[in-house]
């Protein structure tokens, strides 16, 4: 029995929006106005009497082996998903906006699950990203908190552009043409540097140029004359471009690494520790700006590149890079750059968790890119959060398939439908290959070089911070995540 | 008895010390030789005490030492072989029962060579490469660091041989007729009529006995630290002994097999590599083609070591042009009739996947002069037998019967399941043990096999690595019926962790 209306206006956008999506990353925004979950009015709750059979009912958006074949491994059913009957649904984020609009007409049951936030697009629109982080770091500096620790003030800015010793996880951002007249300032103080110019609501690299002359921007100028820019579809941002990057091969490259976030209230966030690096096709060259093939590592791009080798995709798996740079660079390095990027990682996800609405039907697992200079220092590049389930080789395969199995692990709890009251909180084994991202405790900073792993157990206190090392199992419980320091918990309380 | 211990030991030292005299490193020990004995330390009264304190303290002690298991173990083991070879006279008496082997050996060689040459005259080009013309070589130089760029019309060349061909030879191996025997009863593929001497597994475990015994007694210092204070001492001997544990820490592995190898840089190390370089860069070989042929379809679509193509070029071209290879290297010394080839400076002729003997090195070493030196004494003293037929106990041959036997004795189900199914189980195992499973294997836990290859200065360990892989997936194995799903099963080893399966394969049965 279906509870379709098919008489409904908006109907026919969920056809359009029902067929399968096959591209990469993020879909182009589509304008529907969200509102906070709790002032929704709905039009009718549908009165369903719990299910007696045991089988789990799916539905997908995207038709990818990684995913399907996982669902399938579990014996679970799938099901069309404009029915509604479904417990789980891998939407894509049109459609889940949709579920959780106003025009939707009956609202998740307790036994549905989701696999994005309703107002994800904090984290993955550009200058929403931008602005929580910059809105986190002015609470922590408020408070006096010493995770905002600055450098002093005679320091030179580096390409952060700020003197935050543990914040400064993006690079120097500002927002076209809104913040036009204060990058024009920082940029006459630069004369010599490079900035790279990326849409705020596109993907795949699309309209992302280099430039390294005020006269590339005249269009931004203009629109900043105008004495109320809008957001819109042109609005961009403007970044100090990382021209330092760590080079194997001579070749530029960035890591994908993929975050599974089962609630932000209290952050429970879990980082795989498997994943790749995309590198460029071209040799890197920092004076030749126009060449898009040695700067932007997105696969979408690099593909149309004849040099592109299709076997390996340019993808390069996680291991290999920790291998190469423990030889390579020296004891502990792997460690010490694994421990600097969950601890990006985790500030990123602290800055929105206070906006995000923390609706319990819901999880999402976001696709971290982010590049490393030649200084080992991971920068935060941007976040998606329909990361590509599509597999270009074989491992790329094997991994995503992996993450998949280890993400439905976690989320839905075994032997059982899922459940808008379980705590989440999933048994340690089934963890496997997710690193817990604990929260960051303010008395040890991360940039020291992480407690080595001994052959002999420290019977020390164990410290807060999340130096898991990328070889080996997290072999610690994770803590109740709620028992993060009771500052966070009041914060993260108080929306 | 004492007296013919002493004069062992006197003869033996007098071979060390005119080896030593023919090194290049003897001028200049020399040299600091000279300069400690006018240091006032030392006595003229008691010159040899004093002298060696000096030099103990000096630090050349250690060198010296290096030197003299270096020389141990490649050259001087040779030479008397040589000599016993020369002693029993120079036509092969009949009753030699690998005499069959060895002519099989200097057959592959030349038809190697002969098929490099026939390529030669069918391409028109010159066996001993000819000049490069100016232009050509003005982009040479300039994209010496990019050779991936450097576009080169290689439609018509393809790899000389591959390992399934050298496989067919092995298979078609017969010895000596013996009419005797039923020969029904046994496959004509299986390796046990070659007559070679094998360990079996009781000796092996006496071999690789470091392997099983853990270090638990108290006070066991950081692995780190150990391997710090080993590479301190700069013993070579101590290094391997190092090796053989196989939990190399990352960061020293790279030192630790340069002791071993003694591959150290030294001046004029790198001069010659300079030398190697420019001559690859003034003379155009087939050879080149070849090497640039071979890495295309291999390590460029491997995707662990796509990142390094350029160095692997740069490697393996100079690798080609190096005639110290030809020396250095074993060959079978046996007549027979027939023309004789050339192949190429180095002596090495390239076959289908040569350049991944050289690519886990890519993540041990920075510059291409380190990784080519390292890689180079490698080859020589390892991967070379993998690639020729002879009859040395490391030879491919060796060690596919050795796989065999273990096969047949250890895992009796599956040799019986392959002889229904009539596969030979070397057809299965064969490319990983002659590329000493690179390219199958992820990096990591290949980088621990070769740790222990050259920590106990055997390849006897990859017959035995391949054995326990398949008694892992037995189960699997047993169920299929066709050589292709064996093989699908087979295809992914990257779960495989080496340390605890090699423990496992010595520790059982």
């Amino acid at each position: 029995m279906s509870m379709r209306r098919q008489t409904s206006p908006l109907w026919n956008l969920r056809q359009k929006c029902g067929g399968s999506c096959t591209s990469d990353d993020e879909l182009p925004e589509v304008k529907i106005i969200t509102q906070p979950i709790n002032g929704l009015h709905y039009i009718r709750s549908r009165l369903r009497p719990p299910r007696s059979k045991k089988s789990i009912y799916y539905s997908t958006d995207w038709d990818k082996s990684a995913l399907v074949s996982n669902f399938q491994k579990r014996g679970w059913l799938q099901v069309p998903s404009f029915n509604g009957e479904w417990n789980f649904y891998w939407a894509c984020t049109q459609n889940c906006r949709y579920i959780f609009g106003i025009d939707h007409p009956y609202r998740m049951r307790s036994d549905q699950v989701i696999n994005h936030f309703p107002n994800s697009i904090e984290l993955s629109r550009k200058d929403l990203l931008i602005k929580n982080i910059k809105r986190y770091r002015k609470d922590l500096e408020r408070r006096g908190d010493p995770l905002a620790q600055c450098h002093p003030p005679d320091t030179k800015l580096g390409i952060g552009g700020t003197r935050y010793k543990h914040l400064d996880i993006i690079p120097m951002t500002f927002v076209l043409p809104s913040d036009y007249q204060m990058f024009v300032e920082v940029f006459h103080r630069n004369p010599a540097s490079t900035w790279i110019v990326k849409p705020c609501s596109k993907s795949q690299g699309v309209g992302i140029y280099l430039v390294n002359k005020l006269s590339k921007l005249k269009k931004f100028a203009y629109d900043a004359r105008t004495f109320y820019p809008q957001i819109n579809r042109d609005t961009c941002v403007i970044s100090k471009y990382i021209d330092n990057p760590l080079l194997i091969g001579g070749k530029k490259f960035d890591l994908r690494l993929f975050v599974l976030v089962t609630t932000f209230n209290p952050l429970k966030a879990y980082l795989y520790k498997e994943g790749f690096c995309r590198f460029c096709t071209e040799k890197y060259d920092e004076t030749e700006i126009d060449n898009v093939f040695m700067h932007l590592t997105n696969v979408s791009i690099q593909k149309t590149n004849q040099e592109y080798n299709s076997i390996h995709g340019g993808k390069w798996p996680l291991q290999n890079l920790w291998l190469y740079l423990d030889s390579l660079r020296g004891e502990g390095v792997s460690e010490l750059l694994w421990s600097r990027i969950t601890t990006t990682i985790r500030h990123s996800l602290d800055a929105v968790a206070p906006v995000m609405a923390n609706d319990r039907h819901c999880f999402e697992v976001y696709g971290y890119d982010i590049i490393i200079d030649n200084n080992l220092k991971p920068w935060l590049i941007e976040i998606n959060t329909s990361p590509s389930m599509h597999s270009t080789t074989t491992n790329d395969r094997i991994l995503k398939s992996r993450l998949i199995d280890n993400v439905l692990d976690v989320v839905v709890p075994p032997n059982r439908l899922p459940d808008e009251h379980w705590d989440k909180t999933p048994s340690p084994e089934l963890l496997k290959n997710f690193t817990v991202l604990r929260p960051i405790s303010p008395s040890k900073p991360q940039m020291q070089a992480p407690v080595r792993r001994k052959i002999r157990v420290s019977k020390k206190k164990k410290s807060k911070c999340a130096a898991a090392s990328p070889g080996g199992s997290s072999s610690n419980p994770p803590p109740a995540e709620g028992e993060s320091s009771i500052k966070r918990s009041n914060r993260a309380g108080k929306r | 008895m004492e007296e013919l211990q002493d004069a062992s030991i006197h003869h033996m030292t007098a071979k060390v010390i005119a080896a030593i005299k023919n090194t290049k490193s003897y001028e200049p020990i020399y040299k600091e030789l000279q300069k400690l004995v006018c240091n006032p330390g030392v006595d003229t009264h008691d010159m040899r005490n004093t002298l060696e304190d000096a030099i103990k303290s000096a630090g050349l002690e250690t060198e010296i030492r290096n030197i003299v298991f270096n020389l141990v173990r490649t050259r001087l083991s040779r030479t008397d072989d040589k000599n016993l070879a020369n002693k029993q006279g120079a036509k092969p008496t009949v009753s030699d029962p690998l005499g069959y082997l060895k002519r099989a050996g200097v057959l592959w060689d030349r038809r190697v060579r002969k098929s490099l040459n026939a390529m030669c005259t069918e391409l028109k080009v010159p066996l001993h490469g000819q000049p490069r013309i100016s232009a050509d070589r003005e982009d040479f130089m300039a994209k010496w660091n990019e050779l991936s760029n450097y576009n080169m019309d290689l439609a018509n060349y393809r790899p000389v041989y591959a390992p399934k061909d050298l496989l067919e030879v092995l298979l078609s191996l017969k010895g000596p007729a013996k009419t005797t025997e039923n020969t029904d009863q046994i496959p004509q593929w299986e390796f046990s009529h070659i007559a070679l001497p094998v360990k079996n597994l009781f000796e092996l475990r006496a071999h690789y006995a470091d392997l099983l015994r853990s270090d638990s007694y108290l006070g066991v210092p950081d692995l780190t630290i150990q391997c710090q204070r080993i590479l301190e001492g700069r013993h070579a001997p101590m290094c391997q002994q190092f090796l053989k544990k196989g939990c190399t820490p990352a960061p020293y592995r790279g030192a630790l097999w340069a002791s071993v190898l003694d591959s150290k840089l030294h001046d004029y190390d790198i001069e010659y590599w300079q030398k190697l370089r420019n001559a690859v860069w003034t003379t155009d070989h087939i050879v080149d083609k070849l090497v640039f042929k071979d890495i295309q379809l291999t390590a460029s679509n491997d995707d662990q070591y796509f990142v390094f193509e350029d160095v692997l070029y740069q490697v393996l071209l100079c690798f080609s042009r190096d005639t110290d290879i030809g020396g250095c290297v074993e060959y079978e010394a046996f007549p027979v009739k027939g023309k004789t080839y050339e192949g190429p400076p180095s002596g090495v002729v390239p076959f289908h996947g040569i350049c991944m003997f050289a690519a886990p090195f890519c993540y041990l070493y920075d510059s291409p002069v380190n990784l080519y030196y390292t890689f180079r004494a490698f080859y020589i003293r390892y991967c070379h037998r993998l690639t020729t037929i002879n009859t040395h106990p490391q030879g491919i041959v060796s060690l596919c019967l050795l796989f065999e036997k273990l096969l047949q004795t250890y895992e009796p189900q599956l040799w019986s399941h392959f002889r229904e199914l009539q596969i030979q189980p070397l057809r299965v195992v064969f490319k990983w043990l002659m590329r000493a499973f690179s390219g199958h294997l992820p990096p990591d836990q290949l980088l621990v096999l070769w740790d222990l290859i050259l920590g106990f200065d055997s390849l006897e360990i990859l017959p035995l690595f391949a054995i326990i892989i398949l008694s892992f997936r037995k189960e699997s194995i047993m169920q299929v019926a066709s050589l292709d799903s064996i093989e699908a099963i087979l295809a992914d080893l990257s779960s495989i962790k080496v340390l605890p399966l090699v423990q496992l394969a010595l520790s059982r049965d």
